[in-house]
C-alpha cells in the first residue's frame, strides 16, 4: 500500500510540474486519478440523481452504454471518438461540458483521455474491497531523525506504520508523556474517568507497569459505562419516545445490556448479531431479546392524526439507515429516492436493504408492542406452570408459540389492521372503540385453528353481546359471547369454533342498554392462539387458567424487535422518488452488489443480513469499527470522515494501518474490542507527550500525523463524571431506570403529558451521565452545551465546541459549585492555604502545582476571602449545602470552581 | 472577508512551499522555538514565506475572538437580519395572495392536469378547490392585497416588497424547514445566521451574534439543526434565549458571588490557561481563554437585553406583550432591542401553523384566523417601531413559512375532514422582505387563477438567500467555505438576486 501510494504522489506532483506531455506511458488509475474528476465535475448531472443526455458515471456498465444519442459516449480506446471527450473540447460553450462551468484542466482532459485510450478500465474504489493481508512497513535508514528516537518511540506494530509517514514528511515523534499525564489520559480514555489515586500511585511508583495499567482499567466495570456511551450515540438511545408527545419509553435494559456487552467484552460479530437480529437466534435467551431494542430506539408517534402505518415505515427507514452508518460507513439515505449520487448503490438495493426491516412486529402504537415481559418471582411461577405443560404436552412448534406469547403477546391483529367500520372507529390511540350494534372486518385474518379467541380490550359498561362471525355479517358465528365492565385493559379468552382457512372475520357488539353513539368497549387486538396441548389431561384447566393471570400480569416491560409470522408477513416494495405513499415493483430481501457477495446458507432475514455484515469479506465493517474507536481515543479518524467510508469520504492519513487495524481485528483479535483498544493505547504513537509548538499546529493542525499526542476536550459526560468524580461525590451505583440529577426548572416544555423532571435523591444524584434519563425534546441542558445530542437519529459524532455557554455551565451550574464545594472540603488544610490549594489542585488535574498557578489562585483566593469577611451572609448562601460555612471554605470553593474550569481540567491532555 | 480570503491564500501557499522545504523549515523555526509570546503565534516563521505582519494579526484575531467584526467584501444595505419563520406554513391563499377566482371553483373537483405527476403530504385522489376564507383589499399607496385576518399589517404594507411565487422542492416540514434555512433538505450544513456570523462577526462583543427566540409552545419540526453551525464552527451557531426563567441557561450567578469575585475567578483562570498555552500550543486554549472572557460580559449584557419589562409602557402596548411569558409579541420586541445592541442576526420561529383542517387550531378558518391575530400586532409594531428609531434601513426583515399550502381542501386518507384544511404545497407560496435596500411597496411574481402554480417572477429558496446575502454585502457565489476537498456555499450551485424588490 505505502509503495502505491508514492508511486501516485509522485505521479500528481511531477504533473503539476512539469506538465503531461511526457506521461503518455504511465497507467492512468482510475480509483485515485479518474474517480475523483468525475466525482467533482461530472456526476451532479451524470450520475444518480441526474442522467442527463441518457448518460451517467456512476457504474462502469451505464458509462459504456448507449445513450440518448443513440452512441455510447465512451469508446474504450479511441479518445478522439468519445463523445465524452469530445464535448469537453467543444467551444460552443451551449455544448461543452461541464455545462455552464468552466472548461476541464489540460490536465484532467488528458487524464481523462489518456485513461480512455488505455481502455477505460473501471476500478473499484478502495472502500469496497479489502486487502487480504498487509506489511508491516520497515522503518529504513532514510529516517530524518536519529535512530533512538524511532526505537524508543516503537511499542508496537502501529508505530512503524505512524513513523514511516512521518518519517516521510521529515517529522520525528514526542517523546513519552509523563506519568501522571499518560495515566490521566488513559483512564479517561478507557474507563471515562481519572484514575483512582491507589492505581495511580502503583503505576508512579513502578509497581505495575504500563501494560498492567491497561489491563487493570479495561477490567473495571467503568470501562463498559465509557464505552457504551459512545455506542449508545449510534443507537440513538433515549428514554422517550421522540417526535410531538415524546412521552416516556422503558428501554433502559437495552443500555445496561450495552454496558454489560462491552465489559465481558462480547465479540463484534456477536454483538451486531444479537442486536440486529437476536430474536431470530435458535432458542434466543432474555438477553438477546433485550439486545434487539437497538432497532426499537426508532422514534414512535403517538400524535393524534398520524397515520400508524407512516410512522411505522419511518421507523423501518430509520433502521435501514442506521444499520448502514453504523456498521458500513455508508449514507444509505440519499438511495431511497434515487440512486446513490457517488457511491455505487443503486435505487433498488436501498428497498432489498429495507425488506429486512420491514417484515418485524412494531407497528407505531402507543403501547409499543412487541413488549417483552418482565415478570416478577410470583408471576413467572404462574409462568412456569404454562411452559412445563406446553413442553411435556406440545410439539416445538407449539413450544415456541406459548414461550413467545408469554414473552411478548404477539402475534396478534392489532386495531389498526381492523376495515370496514360501521358504529366503530379507530381512535389514534390503538384502540378501536365499538357503540351499540357497531361492527367491523379483519382483512384475510388465519385463526390458527384455535378452539379459543383473545380479546384485549376495556369495557366500559355491563352485558355487552359479541358475535365473531365467519366472512361478513351474514356469515357462520365462530363465537358469540358476553362482555361486563372492566375499567383496566385485559385479556379474555372465549371459545371459538374452529375453523381451517384465512377468511375475514366480521365482529359486532350490541347493547341495547346503552345509547347510541356511546362508547361501550375499546379493543386493542384479537388473537387466535393455537390451542394449549394436553387437553385431555387432568390438570389443563389449571395451567389454562395460569396463562391468561400470565397474559394479565403487570409488569415492566421493553420493546424488542420480533418476526411477523408467515401468514402477516409484509411485503416490500419500492417507493417512487422515495415518497412511502406510491409505491412501485416488489422486491425481496438482498444487499448491494458492490459489496461482499451474499452466502446462500444465510436466512434471508435480519439474522442473514447480520451475517453478512460481520463476514470476513464485507469491506467495511471492520473498518468502520476500527476507524470509530482510533476517533474516540484520537480525537481524528484514520479516515476523518468517520461517518463515511466510500468514493466521497478524505483519504485516510494511514491507508495500510487502517487495513491492517482491520484485518487483524477479525482474524487475530478474533473481534474483541477489549483487545483492538489495548492494541491503540499500548502504541508508542498513543503515549506521546501531546505537548507542541504553533509551528507543528501550523504544519499538522489537526495531528493527522501524529508527532504529537492527542490533546481532546472531555465528552459531555465525561466533564460532569470528572467533577463528581475528584470531589468524592460519584456514586458507583450501575444500572437502572434513568435518574434526574438537578437541572433548571422550566427546562422540560410537557405540553401534552403530566411527564415532570422529579429531582432524583440520594445517590442518584451524583450518578454517572451515562444513566441521566435523556427525553428526545428536551436533553439535560448541560450536555447538550458540551455538544451530547438528543439521540433522535443516529449520531456517528459528536462535534466538539469551545464557547461563552459552556463556561457558564462550569462556572454556574450548582452541580458544579457542589462538586467544588465538596472538593475543597476533601483538601482543606487547617491553617494552610498553600497546601489546601496545591492539593485541590493535583487532585483534579493529577499534576504538580506550578509556582505561577499556585500564585494565580493563592490571590483569587485572598480576594474570595476578603469579600466573604465582608460580607458574612455571602459565604452561606454560596455554600447551601454546608451546615458551618465559614469564609475560608467560600474562598477554598471558589479556588476549586476555578480549578474545575481549567483547560487542562476540561480536556484530555 | 477579504482577510479571510487573504489569509486562505496565504495558508495555500505556505503549504505548497512547506511540501517541498518541510525539513529545512523546521530546522530554521526550531532555533525559534520555546518562548514564545500570545502576539506572536501564528506569525510564521517560514523563512521562505513570510506572511505580512497585517495578515497574521487578522487571523490572531479571528482566531482569539471568532466573532470579531468583519467588513463583508461588497458594500452592505443592512448591518443585521430579523427571520420570521411561521413553523408548519402559513396559507398564502388567506393572508397575501388573493385569489377571487377560487371563489368560483369552490367545492368542485380538482382538474386532474393538476394533479399529474404531483405529490401531497396527504391529499390523496381528486381533492376539491377551497375558495380563500379571508376577506381581501387592497391597501396602502401600493395597493398590494391584505387579507382580513391581518388587520393591523396594512399600516406598514408599503414598507414591505412582496414575493409571490416562492417554490420549494421539499413538502416535509423538516427537510423544507432545513432547506429554508440551511439551503439543503438534509442535516449538516450551516444556516443562514451562521453564515452570516462567519463572514461579518458580530457588532456586539458581548451578545451572541445569531439569537434564537421561539414561540406557539414548541421548536420547529426540524430542531436545533435549523439554527446549527453545519461545517462551520459551532460558535457561530445560533444561541436560543428564553423568554420565561434565565434568559440563557446558567448565566446568573450563583447565589454569594460579587460580580468582581467572577472577574477575579476569570482572571485566575485565564492566567493559567495562558501558562499551559505556553507548553501545548494548542489554540483551542486560546478560544476558551476568549471564551470566559465573553461569558463574563454575557453575564450582563444578556439579562439587559433580555428584559422588556424596561421598556416603556407605550411601546409594550404598542407590540402587545405579556412580560414573563413566552410569546411572539414579545420575541418581536426583543428582536428589535437585540438588533439595536448590535445583534448580527436574529431568528424567530412562531410555531402552529400547520392548517391541515384536522383539528381546530389546524384549521384554516379558525387556527389561522388566532395565529394571524398573534403576528399582526407585533410584526406591524417592529416595522413601525424599528423605522422610527431609524433603524429599518439598516435591518433587513424576512418574513415566511417552510412552504405554502394548497388551493385545495385536504381530503386527507381520502376522507372529508372535520375542519376546513389545506395540505402543505410547495410550487408557490408568498414571502415578504422589508428594510435596508428593499423596494418599498413592491409586489414581485404572480400565481395563476387559483394560486397553484407560479407563472411570472417565481423565484427558488436559493434566490432568497443569495438577496439575503447580497443586501449584507456578499456575493453569494464567493462566500464559501471548504469543507471535506469541497467548497460549500449556503446557495450550493444555484441562487439568483431577486433584483425586481432591491430599491
Amino acid at each position: 500500500m505505502i509503495s502505491i501510494q508514492k508511486i501516485v504522489f509522485l505521479g500528481i506532483l511531477s504533473l503539476s510540474i512539469l506538465g503531461s506531455s511526457c506521461q503518455d506511458s504511465e497507467k492512468v488509475d482510475f480509483s485515485t486519478q479518474i474517480k475523483p474528476i468525475l466525482n467533482n465535475k461530472c456526476i451532479t448531472c451524470h450520475g444518480g440523481v441526474k442522467k442527463n443526455g441518457g448518460f451517467s458515471l456512476l457504474f462502469e456498465e451505464e458509462a459504456m452504454a448507449i445513450t440518448e444519442s443513440g452512441q455510447p459516449a465512451i469508446i474504450r480506446g479511441d479518445a478522439a471518438n468519445s463523445e465524452f471527450i469530445k464535448r469537453l473540447h467543444e467551444d460552443d460553450l451551449e455544448l461543452r461540458m461541464p455545462y455552464e462551468k468552466a472548461k476541464l484542466s489540460d490536465e484532467e482532459i488528458d487524464l481523462l483521455t489518456r485513461w480512455i485510450d488505455q481502455g477505460a478500465e473501471w476500478g473499484e474504489h478502495w472502500a469496497y474491497s479489502l486487502p487480504e493481508k498487509v506489511e508491516v512497513p520497515s522503518i529504513t535508514s532514510a529516517a530524518s531523525f536519529a535512530p533512538e528516537i524511532a526505537s524508543d518511540f516503537i511499542k508496537n506494530d502501529i508505530d512503524s506504520f505512524v513513523l514511516a509517514r512521518l518519517n516521510e514528511k521529515g517529522l520525528a515523534p514526542n517523546p513519552a508523556a509523563e506519568k501522571n499525564i499518560i495515566a490521566r489520559r488513559l483512564a479517561l480514555d478507557i474507563t471515562g474517568l481519572p484514575p483512582s489515586e491507589e492505581l495511580l500511585q502503583k503505576f508512579q511508583e513502578d509497581n505495575i507497569s504500563y501494560e498492567t495499567l491497561v489491563d487493570q482499567l479495561i477490567a473495571q466495570k467503568n470501562y463498559g459505562e465509557k464505552w457504551a456511551t459512545w455506542w449508545l450515540d449510534l443507537a440513538r438511545y433515549a428514554d422517550s419516545k421522540g417526535y410531538e408527545k415524546d412521552i416516556a419509553r422503558s428501554i433502559w435494559r437495552y443500555r445496561d445490556w450495552v454496558i454489560d456487552a462491552f465489559n465481558k467484552d462480547l465479540p463484534y460479530d456477536q454483538f451486531t448479531k444479537e442486536q440486529l437480529a437476536g430474536d431470530l437466534l435458535p432458542e434466543p435467551s432474555t438477553d438477546q431479546l433485550i439486545a434487539t431494542a437497538f432497532h426499537r430506539n426508532t422514534m414512535n408517534n403517538d400524535e393524534g392524526g398520524t397515520d400508524d402505518e407512516e410512522y411505522r415505515i419511518a421507523a423501518v427507514i430509520d433502521r435501514t439507515n442506521t444499520t448502514f452508518e453504523v456498521w458500513q460507513s455508508t449514507t444509505i439515505g440519499c438511495v431511497q429516492c434515487h440512486s446513490h449520487p457517488y457511491d455505487p448503490f443503486k435505487h433498488e438495493e436501498y428497498y432489498k436493504l429495507m425488506a429486512f426491516f420491514n417484515t418485524s412486529q412494531d407497528e407505531d402504537t402507543p403501547d409499543e408492542g412487541p413488549i417483552l415481559k418482565f415478570y416478577n418471582k410470583t408471576q413467572q411461577q404462574e409462568v412456569d406452570k404454562v411452559l412445563q405443560w406446553v413442553n411435556t404436552y406440545g410439539d416445538k412448534k407449539e413450544q415456541k408459540y406459548y414461550k413467545d406469547f408469554l414473552q411478548f403477546t404477539e402475534p396478534v391483529y392489532k386495531a389498526h389492521f381492523f376495515k370496514e367500520f360501521d358504529n366503530s372507529v379507530y381512535d389514534d390511540h390503538a384502540s378501536v372503540v365499538f357503540w351499540d350494534d357497531g361492527n367491523l372486518i379483519i382483512e384475510e385474518a388465519y385463526t390458527n385453528k384455535a378452539s379459543f379467541v383473545y380479546l384485549n380490550y376495556r369495557s366500559h359498561y355491563n352485558g355487552t353481546k359479541m358475535t365473531i362471525r365467519e366472512k361478513d355479517a351474514n356469515g357462520p358465528i365462530l363465537a358469540q359471547f358476553t362482555i361486563n365492565k372492566e375499567k383496566n385493559r385485559t385479556t379474555s379468552q372465549f371459545p371459538l369454533k374452529n375453523i381451517e382457512k384465512k377468511t375475514n372475520i366480521y365482529i359486532e357488539t350490541q347493547n341495547d342498554a346503552v345509547a347510541p353513539e356511546v362508547n361501550i368497549l375499546n379493543v386493542y387486538w384479537v388473537g387466535f392462539i393455537p390451542d394449549m396441548p394436553g387437553k385431555n389431561q387432568t390438570g389443563w384447566s389449571e395451567v389454562n387458567s395460569a396463562f391468561i393471570k400470565s397474559l394479565n400480569a403487570d409488569t415492566e416491560t421493553l420493546p424488542i424487535l420480533a418476526e411477523n409470522p408467515e401468514y402477516m408477513k409484509r411485503t416490500t416494495q419500492l417507493f417512487d422518488r422515495g415518497s412511502w405513499l406510491t409505491k412501485t415493483d416488489t422486491v425481496e430481501p438482498g444487499t448491494p452488489e458492490s459489496l461482499n457477495a451474499w452466502n446462500q446458507d444465510w436466512s434471508q432475514d435480519r439474522l442473514g443480513l447480520a451475517n453478512w455484515i460481520v463476514d470476513k469479506k464485507n469491506p467495511l465493517t471492520a473498518r468502520t469499527l476500527v476507524n470509530r474507536v482510533w476517533h474516540q481515543i484520537y480525537g481524528r479518524g484514520i479516515v476523518s470522515t468517520i461517518e463515511d467510508i466510500g468514493s466521497q469520504s478524505d483519504p485516510p492519513s494511514h491507508p495500510a494501518l487502517l487495513d491492517w487495524l482491520a484485518l487483524r481485528f477479525m482474524n487475530e483479535h478474533n473481534w474483541s474490542t477489549k483487545a483492538l483498544i489495548k492494541e491503540i493505547v499500548m502504541s508508542g504513537t498513543y503515549r506521546q507527550s501531546s505537548k507542541s509548538t504553533p509551528e507543528m499546529y501550523r504544519i499538522d493542525p489537526e495531528n493527522e500525523l501524529y508527532a504529537r499526542g492527542p490533546r481532546i476536550r472531555l465528552g459531555a459526560e465525561q466533564i460532569r463524571d470528572q467533577a463528581l468524580a475528584v470531589s468524592g461525590l460519584l456514586s458507583d451505583k450501575m444500572y437502572g431506570p434513568g435518574v434526574m440529577p438537578p437541572q433548571p426548572a422550566g427546562v422540560w416544555q410537557t405540553v401534552y403529558n403530566g411527564a415532570d423532571w422529579v429531582e432524583s435523591k440520594g445517590e442518584d444524584r451524583y450518578r454517572r451521565g451515562i444513566y441521566t434519563y435523556l427525553k428526545r425534546t428536551s436533553p439535560y441542558p448541560s450536555f447538550l452545551t458540551f455538544d451530547a445530542g438528543s439521540r433522535e437519529v443516529c449520531m456517528i459524532r459528536r462535534t466538539p465546541t469551545n464557547t461563552p455557554l459552556q463556561a457558564l455551565v462550569t462556572l454556574n451550574d450548582p452541580v458544579y459549585l457542589e462538586a467544588s464545594h465538596q472538593l475543597a472540603k476533601k483538601t482543606q488544610v487547617a491553617n494552610n492555604v498553600d497546601e489546601s490549594i496545591t492539593q485541590s489542585y493535583e487532585r483534579a488535574t493529577f499534576k504538580e502545582i506550578t509556582p505561577a498557578r499556585l500564585d494565580a489562585l493563592k490571590e483569587l483566593y485572598q480576594t474570595s476571602l476578603s469579600e466573604f469577611k465582608q460580607n458574612e451572609e455571602a459565604s452561606k448562601l454560596f455554600l447551601p449545602f454546608e451546615k458551618q460555612p465559614t469564609p475560608e471554605l467560600g474562598a477554598l470553593t471558589v479556588v476549586a470552581n476555578a480549578i474545575m474550569n481549567l483547560d487542562e481540567f476540561l480536556t484530555k491532555t | 472577508m477579504k482577510d479571510i480570503v487573504e489569509k486562505l491564500i496565504q495558508e495555500k501557499l505556505a503549504r505548497e512551499v512547506q511540501a517541498k522545504t518541510r525539513r529545512h523549515f523546521i530546522k530554521s523555526c526550531a532555533q525559534g522555538m520555546g518562548g514564545l509570546a500570545l502576539s506572536s503565534i501564528f506569525m510564521g516563521c517560514d523563512p521562505l514565506n513570510t506572511p505580512p505582519k497585517k495578515t497574521a494579526m487578522a487571523f490572531s484575531e479571528r482566531d482569539l475572538n471568532p466573532l470579531a467584526t468583519l467588513a463583508p467584501p461588497l458594500a452592505p444595505k443592512v448591518k443585521s437580519v430579523i427571520y420570521l419563520h411561521m413553523a408548519g406554513a402559513p396559507s398564502q391563499l388567506e393572508m397575501f395572495d388573493y385569489k377571487p377566482e377560487l371563489h368560483k371553483y369552490d367545492g368542485q373537483d380538482c382538474p386532474q392536469s393538476l394533479l399529474e405527476g404531483k405529490k401531497f403530504a396527504f391529499i390523496k385522489g381528486t381533492p376539491k378547490l377551497m375558495g380563500p376564507q379571508a376577506d381581501f383589499k387592497q391597501e396602502g399607496e401600493s395597493g398590494n392585497w391584505v387579507s382580513n385576518f391581518m388587520p393591523h399589517f396594512k399600516n406598514v404594507v408599503d414598507d414591505v416588497a412582496f414575493l409571490k411565487a416562492v417554490h420549494t422542492d421539499q413538502f416535509n416540514h423538516g427537510p423544507a424547514q432545513l432547506f429554508m434555512h440551511t439551503g439543503s433538505a438534509r442535516l449538516g450544513r450551516p444556516s443562514i445566521g451562521a453564515w452570516a456570523t462567519y463572514g461579518l462577526g458580530s457588532e456586539n462583543q458581548n451578545l451572541p451574534g445569531f439569537v434564537v427566540l421561539t414561540s406557539g409552545g414548541n421548536t420547529p419540526d426540524a430542531g436545533k439543526s435549523v439554527w446549527g453551525s453545519g461545517f462551520l464552527p459551532s460558535v457561530y451557531q445560533g444561541v436560543q434565549c428564553r423568554s420565561k426563567g434565565d434568559p440563557v441557561l446558567y448565566i446568573e450567578d450563583p447565589d454569594g458571588i460579587t460580580r468582581d469575585l467572577k472577574k477575579s475567578t476569570i482572571d485566575a483562570i485565564n492566567k493559567i490557561n495562558k501558562e499551559e498555552y505556553a507548553k501545548y500550543a494548542d489554540p483551542e486554549i486560546l478560544a476558551r481563554i476568549n471564551q470566559y472572557e465573553m461569558a463574563y460580559r454575557m453575564q450582563i449584557a444578556v439579562p439587559e437585553v433580555m428584559n422588556i419589562n424596561s421598556e416603556p409602557k407605550y411601546i409594550q402596548q404598542m407590540y402587545g406583550v405579556e412580560p414573563g411569558k413566552e410569546s411572539f409579541a414579545n420575541n418581536c420586541l426583543l428582536a428589535r432591542k437585540l438588533v439595536e445592541d448590535g445583534v448580527r442576526f436574529v431568528q424567530l420561529f412562531d410555531w402552529g401553523w400547520d392548517t391541515h383542517g384536522n383539528i381546530r387550531e389546524g384549521s384554516i378558518d379558525m387556527g389561522l384566523r388566532n395565529k394571524c391575530r398573534e403576528i399582526d400586532r407585533p410584526i406591524t409594531a417592529l416595522i413601525m417601531d424599528l423605522k422610527q428609531r431609524g433603524l429599518l434601513d439598516d435591518t433587513l426583515i424576512v418574513w415566511g413559512g417552510e412552504f405554502g399550502r394548497t388551493p385545495m381542501q385536504e381530503n386527507r386518507g381520502n376522507t372529508k375532514m372535520a375542519y376546513k384544511g389545506r395540505d402543505h404545497h410547495g410550487d408557490a407560496f408568498t414571502m415578504w422582505m422589508a428594510g435596508g435596500g428593499i423596494k418599498k411597496g413592491a409586489s414581485h411574481g404572480k400565481t395563476d387563477d387559483i394560486g397553484f402554480s407560479g407563472i411570472e417572477g417565481q423565484v427558488s429558496v436559493h434566490d432568497v438567500h443569495a438577496t439575503i446575502l447580497h443586501l449584507l454585502g456578499f456575493n453569494h457565489e464567493e462566500f464559501t467555505h471548504e469543507f471535506q476537498g469541497r467548497n460549500f456555499r449556503l446557495t450550493d450551485v444555484e441562487g439568483d438576486i431577486i433584483k425586481e424588490i432591491l430599491a
